[in-house]
């Protein structure tokens, strides 16, 4: 059963490969994201913007990527672990058309960090040779592993691959605002959706009044050497909290101007769940499900 | 240019303001706004031009005087009708958007007027048409460019249908381009009929375009006048640092030279009205 499994898992990753590639092929990949001021933005907000899978509804995809990460996690399955990581890797990539460079280089940071981390888990040291493989060092002891504790390693790091894959699916899919405005319809408090609004606009005006103050203190000479630059940060890091606050001022008044009354109320737009999302969801969830149950 | 006929829209009478303990901003400003009417408003940085905007809009309240929109006085609990009814584009884009999307961002006002979804959509749409921005809708506004944002704060008070636009100093910190454009959306909205206050330093435009002009200095209006009798006035002009209009130093200079009749006073406002005026054989 297994083998089966197996195949029809190279199978399908060949498909979504291909399908990529066709894709990849037909239309050189393109997508502009604006006017990012003072040459720092935050990658994964460009990214979600330019994502295709953007219209999306944000509900739906929370709740495809949280079954499958708690699928992922619950049925500690390498065969689930691989389908959740081909499935949410072929969303995001080939339906999302995200480039498959930028893919892989997000993916390189949790991916090293997985690495290092199963690494302990796959090698042991005992004074004995044990296990299929070691390697005797110095005449004291032995480092060893074994099949057994090779393939942990590799059921551990396929089960967090795919647990982040699957909020990648989501993250690099999803503006923040639609994310909040998740929380919202699931009743959060209304001040942390709120705050969680504001800090966003906020943190990419604070981002762009401190480009400013750098380029102008660089401009300057401000970071010749160690000394000065430290000097140069405290004084921007003090400057900027002054700078904050006038803005936090200004952006008072300019809520009170359009008759704010303590509630920010914004137009939500709409994106119903299409009746095919809904059945490509459950299938794919009920696809876990079997098989975990054939591979069990 | 007064029309006294008409009641004003919008009264000020003799208000006065001062920030914490400092010392007053606003010293007794009286002024009338009736529909209709292009008010430039000019004065040196600090002369309480912002603050006078602020005043009027209901942001801030007066230590004295009395704010009257349409008959009726405001006191506390009609603050937010006067909110509704004066509108303010602020100078600076970043500091008045506060919202993650366009499309949000302009419904903010409407959806304090609690109106119903429906015509909060419908104005939301009509405003982004009239910016001419209706394809950034779903775009996050740290994504646009200086007038794109412009274009959105504007679009935010249009949505509002206030019956008073106040710009505080749109050009500043726009291109020429982006300028333009700026002036062909308030020749459209002139053209209408709205009633709209500028806040310039650009003496020029305040010449072009306003019918009226009201000249602030030290927290106080010096001069309320059409601009041509304003930049006629040199005492004044040197009290607000202000200088004259281009095309007025122009016509100045021909008159002088004998170009044109001493008593034709024909003073072209524009390089039309210029091109016109000199087409006539003048």
């Amino acid at each position: 059963m297994n083998t089966i499994i197996t195949i029809l898992l190279i199978l399908a990753a060949a498909a979504m490969f291909a399908h990529g590639f066709w894709k990849g092929r037909k239309n050189k990949h393109h997508f502009h994201i604006g006017h990012s001021h003072g040459g720092s933005s935050l990658d994964i907000d460009a990214l979600a913007y330019a994502s295709k899978l953007r219209n999306w509804n944000a509900g739906f995809k929370v709740l495809l990527a949280t079954a499958s990460l708690i699928l992922c996690i619950a049925f500690n399955n390498i065969y689930v672990s691989v389908a959740v990581i081909l499935m949410m890797g072929y969303l995001t990539v080939v339906i999302g058309e995200l480039e498959f460079d930028h893919y892989l280089s997000m993916m390189t940071i949790p991916i090293v960090f997985m690495v290092v981390g199963a690494i302990t888990i796959a090698i042991g040291y005992s004074l004995k040779p044990v296990g299929q493989y070691n390697l005797h060092v110095f005449n004291l002891f032995y480092i060893y592993c074994s099949n057994k504790s090779l393939l942990q390693a590799g059921v551990l790091i396929l089960k967090a691959l795919g647990a982040v894959s699957a909020l990648y699916m989501m993250t690099l899919t999803t503006p923040l605002t639609e994310l909040v405005s998740v929380l919202r319809k699931i009743h959060m408090p209304k001040l942390i959706v709120e705050l969680m609004n504001m800090i966003y606009r906020y943190i990419f005006i604070m981002l762009e009044t401190y480009t400013k103050l750098k380029n102008s203190a660089e401009s300057r000479l401000g970071y010749c050497d160690f000394r000065t630059s430290c000097y140069s940060f405290g004084n921007i890091a003090s400057n900027l909290f002054i700078v904050s606050l006038k803005k936090a001022n200004a952006y008072y008044n300019a809520l009170e101007a359009r008759c704010y009354d303590g509630e920010l109320n914004f137009l939500e737009d709409e994106k119903p769940v299409k009746s095919w999302q809904i059945v490509f969801g459950i299938c794919f969830i009920l696809g876990l499900v079997a098989i975990w149950l054939f591979t069990r | 240019m007064k029309n006294t006929i008409e009641q004003p829209i919008l009264q000020v009478k003799d208000i006065h303001f001062r920030y914490n303990d400092e010392k007053e901003t606003l010293k007794g400003i009286s002024l009338d706004i009736h529909e209709g009417e292009k008010i430039a408003v000019l004065g040196s940085n600090g002369a309480g031009k912002s603050t006078f905007f602020l005043n009027i809009n209901g942001v801030l309240k007066s230590s004295s005087g009395q704010i009257i929109y349409r008959g009726k006085t405001i006191d506390k609990k009609s603050l937010n009708e006067l909110r509704k009814n004066v509108g303010i584009v602020f100078q600076d884009a970043d500091n008045q958007i506060i919202a993650s999307t366009v499309e949000a961002e302009v419904s903010f006002g409407p959806m304090n007027l609690k109106l119903p979804r429906e015509e909060v959509v419908k104005r939301v749409d009509k405003a982004l048409r009239y910016m001419n921005i209706f394809d950034f809708k779903k775009r996050a506004p740290h994504y646009l460019s200086g007038g794109e944002k412009k274009r959105v704060s504007i679009a935010d008070i249009i949505a509002m249908e206030s019956e008073i636009i106040i710009f505080d100093e749109p050009t500043a910190a726009l291109d020429p381009l982006n300028a333009a454009m700026l002036e062909e959306v308030l020749g459209k909205m002139s053209e209408e009929g709205r009633t709209m206050l500028i806040s310039t330093h650009d003496v020029d435009f305040a010449y072009r375009w306003a019918d009226r002009a009201v000249v602030f200095s030290n927290g106080q209006i010096i001069a309320d006048d059409t601009p041509l009798n304003i930049f006629k006035q040199e005492d004044i002009l040197e009290q607000a640092s202000l200088k004259h209009p281009t095309m007025f130093d122009i016509y100045r200079i021909m008159e002088e030279n004998g170009m044109v009749p001493a008593d034709l006073g024909a003073y072209p406002r524009n390089i039309q009205e210029f091109q016109a005026m000199v087409g006539k054989g003048a």
